[in-house]
């Protein structure tokens, strides 16, 4: 048996089990190359050369930063300011010259191949004399171009960017989430939380003023702090989250002091009841429906719209995560650890969360996906995204408009179906490694 | 079983009211002004002076329709600082000004007589009439002296919506600088400093203490969100008795608009759902009997790809393929009928000959959403049940194959047909928006895409909160349907 193999380890067995699936180990390198696709992006599609030689000059356009401007010299004599962002590279006397693989920024037009360029049709080009002639094949649009002129490989590559961004972000606050939500009622049920009835009692106040302080209070320094900027905004909602958390800390010690009586006694606090009560009423709503009335009340911001994608779809892993708890709070492993006297919050975390984590990746993997697929839907019927922002979504919604653009349909359309199926395909081949009992 | 469905239903109840909690919080946090956008839509929308006269008393009596002279809930949770009449004030971005005021300094009294000091300098401000300003002193150009007026009530104007003390101050120098250049205006320079003064004792009289103790007001059921649900009994019914308000397009009865689209949502949703399941059970009972056959693996891998493709997708590849001059024009691009040709008198069955090809498409992606997933389904379904122990004793009756699957196992594995009911309402109310989108039919889903597009929030909270209400509905039925047709589920 393999069990008995002292070198046995479960992570092992399941790498084994997953590699035995050939397609599920392509998707995998599929994601990577899609991860290095998306990190790369802004070297892989740029308007600015990767290296250019000017006037004697060494440049590296596409590393530097878009504000960046240089006053260039010849012969000692000043000559011009070089603005990066608004400087047409293309026609400045370059020695020695990169480019990028495909020169061209997502948003950057093309004055010249506007109106539905097509990949194989022609396009047209301005070379250093000024003359209008075809185009060479380094500056070809190999993808062709939409109707003001932007290229839409460069669209494309910069696409991945924000889909994998949208997987990444909505899914890690959604885990965070669904994982915490889902242990508390698996681990403690009904009836497993006991603690005296003030305790309770402070508890439930302690949160009341907590979001009274944290965030009644806190609202017009909030609203300043994402007025100013988004990364200003989640700084002070970290603040506003701890005031919430010390107020809850304080008057749970201030508890202590009103002990007595029937104050005493211990009581069932019915964590379970609450969370599925909580995660029935989401499920109930249709998501794509509550999300897009969300998005319909506050601003557009490709951020705003994946908070809510996270804040909408942790129920799937809160009821994975449940299961398991219920599972796993009666094995040996996790009564010794509460029978040593550790911290229930310890025997959690550090003993029961690792051995539930298997199902709950799978149902992430699967996550993403939908993510995904919400993005793209939204941003394809151009709700909550900003019409500025090139994403898949609204490069498919660009072909439905003009049917004629089959390449504007076909290449956006088919990168989100590979994505899709990648992360499908590998949360599958995941669950049947993990868990050889689910497979079906 | 009784017991079960009133258990059921009591249950049922807290949910329907959180639901529309979350749509009653979401439409008060929605941006602008109702009265705004309605008596924009109503066509009010007149010149300066009109506006001052009647445009301003129907948009009174609008906010009084619309029950925004009434406090928002049952009760509000506030600080000690605020005051609990506040929602008295008419004007939304005064409103959220005084309260941005009393934040700051904790004393409500001092920040009413700021108000109202600077409310009593708009009046005699708009009172000067520079007509005979202009007419008594010749030397006084007509250009300039309108100009410094208007400048003076467009600091009055934005006085009113700042809560920024820099900005303040910005601005009580701007009209100090203009009452000295202008003399017509030291009239209302007594009132002008009242403002400043009680604009001095926001700060020396602040008692910011008081913004940091918690106060709950109780107002009763005379509030907003009872109006909006229960009605007054009076011109407003309520949205549980159907009345959703009005809408801001066109200022139509919401109720109305969702019954002249609802009807074509409906059949179109279920239409695709029949279909969907008439093509994923024998696919999935097939694959179930020849489980890990070639057939099996081959149809599994293909309905997993089909299942991993967006339906926009898929609706678009469509239409370029089947409804495209380039390619292949099949069929009609958009729409549900060619209005040249439509006739409203034909019978039942002309207009489904007629309608037929505008709608392949369309149900082919309605379809095509779910059928894959179905199917995947119904295959782990019948798997279970094909090994379970009453099938193997039918086959050692000695039955034959096809009986077993066909009688015993597949009655069995129908059951989450019944499921299909929580989907098939909300499905009809909300549409597929992005179907409906991409083929232009003229139902719910594209009134919703409309609405968003043209913020028409009561719209939105309507389909959202009927929405809920209906999957709800649905959960229910299919529970209490699973109850009675399947013994073996017993609910205690």
């Amino acid at each position: 048996m393999q069990n008995t193999n002292k070198e046995f380890s479960f992570k092992k067995y399941a790498w084994t089990q997953f590699k035995k699936n050939k397609i599920a180990l392509v998707c995998l390198y599929l994601l990577f190359t899609l991860i290095v696709l998306a990190v790369f992006a802004p070297y892989i599609a740029n308007d600015r050369p990767l290296y250019a030689v000017y006037n004697g000059k060494t440049l590296f356009p596409a590393f530097a930063s878009e504000t960046r401007s240089d006053s260039i010299y010849k012969n000692g004599e000043f000559l011009h300011v070089l603005q990066y962002d608004i400087t047409d590279w293309r026609s400045l006397d370059l020695k020695s010259v990169i480019w990028a693989p495909i020169p061209y920024s997502p948003s950057s037009m093309d004055r010249y191949n506007r109106d539905y360029a097509s990949p194989s049709g022609k396009q047209r080009f301005k070379n250093k004399d000024g003359d209008i002639v075809e185009i060479p094949s380094k500056f070809r649009h190999r993808l062709g171009t939409d109707g003001i002129g932007r290229d839409l490989a460069a669209g494309l590559i910069h696409g991945t960017r924000i889909s994998l961004m949208v997987g990444l972000v909505s899914m890690g606050i959604a885990a965070l989430i669904g994982i915490i939500l889902g242990a508390l009622a698996g681990f403690f049920g009904d009836n497993k939380l006991q603690m005296p009835r003030i305790k309770y009692w402070m508890t439930l106040f302690g949160l009341f003023m907590g979001i009274f302080y944290g965030f009644g209070q806190r609202k017009y320094i909030l609203s300043d702090a994402f007025g100013t900027s988004i990364s200003n905004g989640i700084l002070q909602t970290f603040i506003s989250i701890i005031i919430i958390f010390g107020t809850v800390f304080l008057f749970r010690k201030l508890s202590l002091l009103l002990k007595f009586r029937y104050l005493k006694d211990e009581t069932n606090v019915p964590i379970d009841t609450f969370v599925s009560r909580g995660i029935e009423l989401l499920n109930s709503i249709p998501r794509l429906l509550l999300i897009i009335t969300i998005t319909a009340v506050v601003e557009r911001s490709i951020w705003i719209v994946m908070i809510i994608i996270g804040l909408t779809s942790w129920t799937g892993i809160a009821r994975f995560t449940r299961a398991e708890f219920l599972r796993i709070r009666s094995l040996e492993f996790v009564q010794a650890a509460e029978s040593l006297g550790f911290s229930s919050v310890r025997t959690i975390f550090k003993h029961a969360l690792p051995n539930a984590l298997a199902p709950v990746f799978v149902s992430i993997a699967f996550g993403i996906a939908s993510a995904i697929l919400i993005e793209s839907g939204l941003s394809f019927l151009g709700i909550g995204v900003p019409t500025d922002i090139v994403t898949w979504g609204s490069l498919l919604n660009l072909g439905r408009q003009n049917l004629e653009a089959w390449w504007l349909i076909i290449y956006p359309g088919m990168a989100i179906f590979i994505t899709i199926t990648i992360y499908n395909m590998i949360a599958e081949a995941s669950r049947d490694a993990l868990d050889p009992k689910l497979k079906s | 079983m009784l017991k079960y469905i009133i258990q059921r239903i009591i249950t049922f109840i807290p949910m329907l009211i959180a639901i529309s909690l979350i749509a009653f919080i979401i439409s008060i946090n929605a941006p602008g002004d109702p009265v705004e956008r309605l008596s924009k839509a109503a066509g009010n929308e007149g010149s300066a002076e009109k506006q001052s006269g009647a445009s301003k008393k129907i948009k009174q009596e609008l906010r009084k329709k619309l029950g925004l002279d009434l406090p928002i809930f049952y009760f509000s949770i506030t600080d000690l600082a605020s005051s609990d009449t506040l929602y008295r004030i008419q004007d939304k971005y005064h409103k959220k000004n005084l309260e941005a005021l009393t934040h700051q300094s904790g004393n409500w009294g001092a920040v009413s007589d700021y108000y109202n000091a600077l409310l009593k300098l708009q009046k005699s401000h708009q009172s000067i009439d520079i007509k005979s300003i202009t007419a008594k002193d010749s030397s006084l150009n007509v250009n300039e002296v309108t100009e410094a007026n208007n400048q003076f009530g467009v600091e009055i104007g934005s006085l009113l919506e700042t809560s920024n003390k820099l900005l303040i101050a910005g601005k009580f120098d701007k009209m100090n600088t203009l009452l000295i250049d202008n003399i017509f205006l030291s009239n209302i320079k007594q009132q002008l400093q009242e403002v400043q003064n009680s604009n001095n004792n926001l700060v020396s009289k602040s008692q910011t203490w008081k913004t940091y103790i918690p106060n709950i007001n109780f107002y009763g059921s005379k509030n907003q969100y009872h109006l909006w649900l229960f009605g007054n009994g009076k011109e407003r019914k309520g949205l549980l008795r159907g009345d959703f308000g009005i809408s801001y397009i066109d200022s139509q009865p919401i109720q109305d608009k969702i019954w002249q689209k609802v009807g074509i949502s409906f059949s179109l949703s279920l239409i695709s759902i029949f279909l969907a399941y008439l093509i994923s059970i024998p696919i999935g009972i097939y694959s179930a009997y020849k489980k890990d056959s070639v057939a099996d693996k081959g149809m599994s891998l293909i309905l997993f790809i089909l299942y991993s493709m967006p339906s926009f997708f898929v609706g678009t590849l469509l239409l370029l393929q089947f409804a495209n001059p380039d390619n292949l024009s099949w069929f009609p691009v958009s729409g549900i009928q060619d209005p040249t040709l439509f006739n409203p008198e034909w019978s039942i069955w002309q207009k489904i000959k007629h309608r037929l090809p505008f709608l392949i498409l369309p149900i082919i992606t309605y379809t095509y959403g779910s059928f894959a997933f179905l199917s995947r389904i119904m295959r782990v379904g019948m798997i279970d049940i094909v090994t379970q122990d009453y099938i193997r004793t039918a086959r050692a009756k000695g039955l034959g194959e096809s009986k077993v699957i066909l009688k015993h196992a597949l009655r069995n594995s129908l059951l989450p047909v019944i499921t299909v009911f929580a989907a098939i309402f909300p499905m009809a109310i909300g549409g597929s928006i992005i179907i409906e989108v991409i083929f232009s039919i003229p139902g719910m889903g594209v009134e919703v895409f409309n609405s968003i597009l043209n913020y028409d929030y009561p719209m939105i909270i309507t389909v959202f909160t009927l929405s809920g209400f209906l999957t709800m509905i649905g959960y229910l039925v299919s529970d209490i349907l699973y109850a009675v047709v399947d013994p073996r589920i017993s609910y205690k």
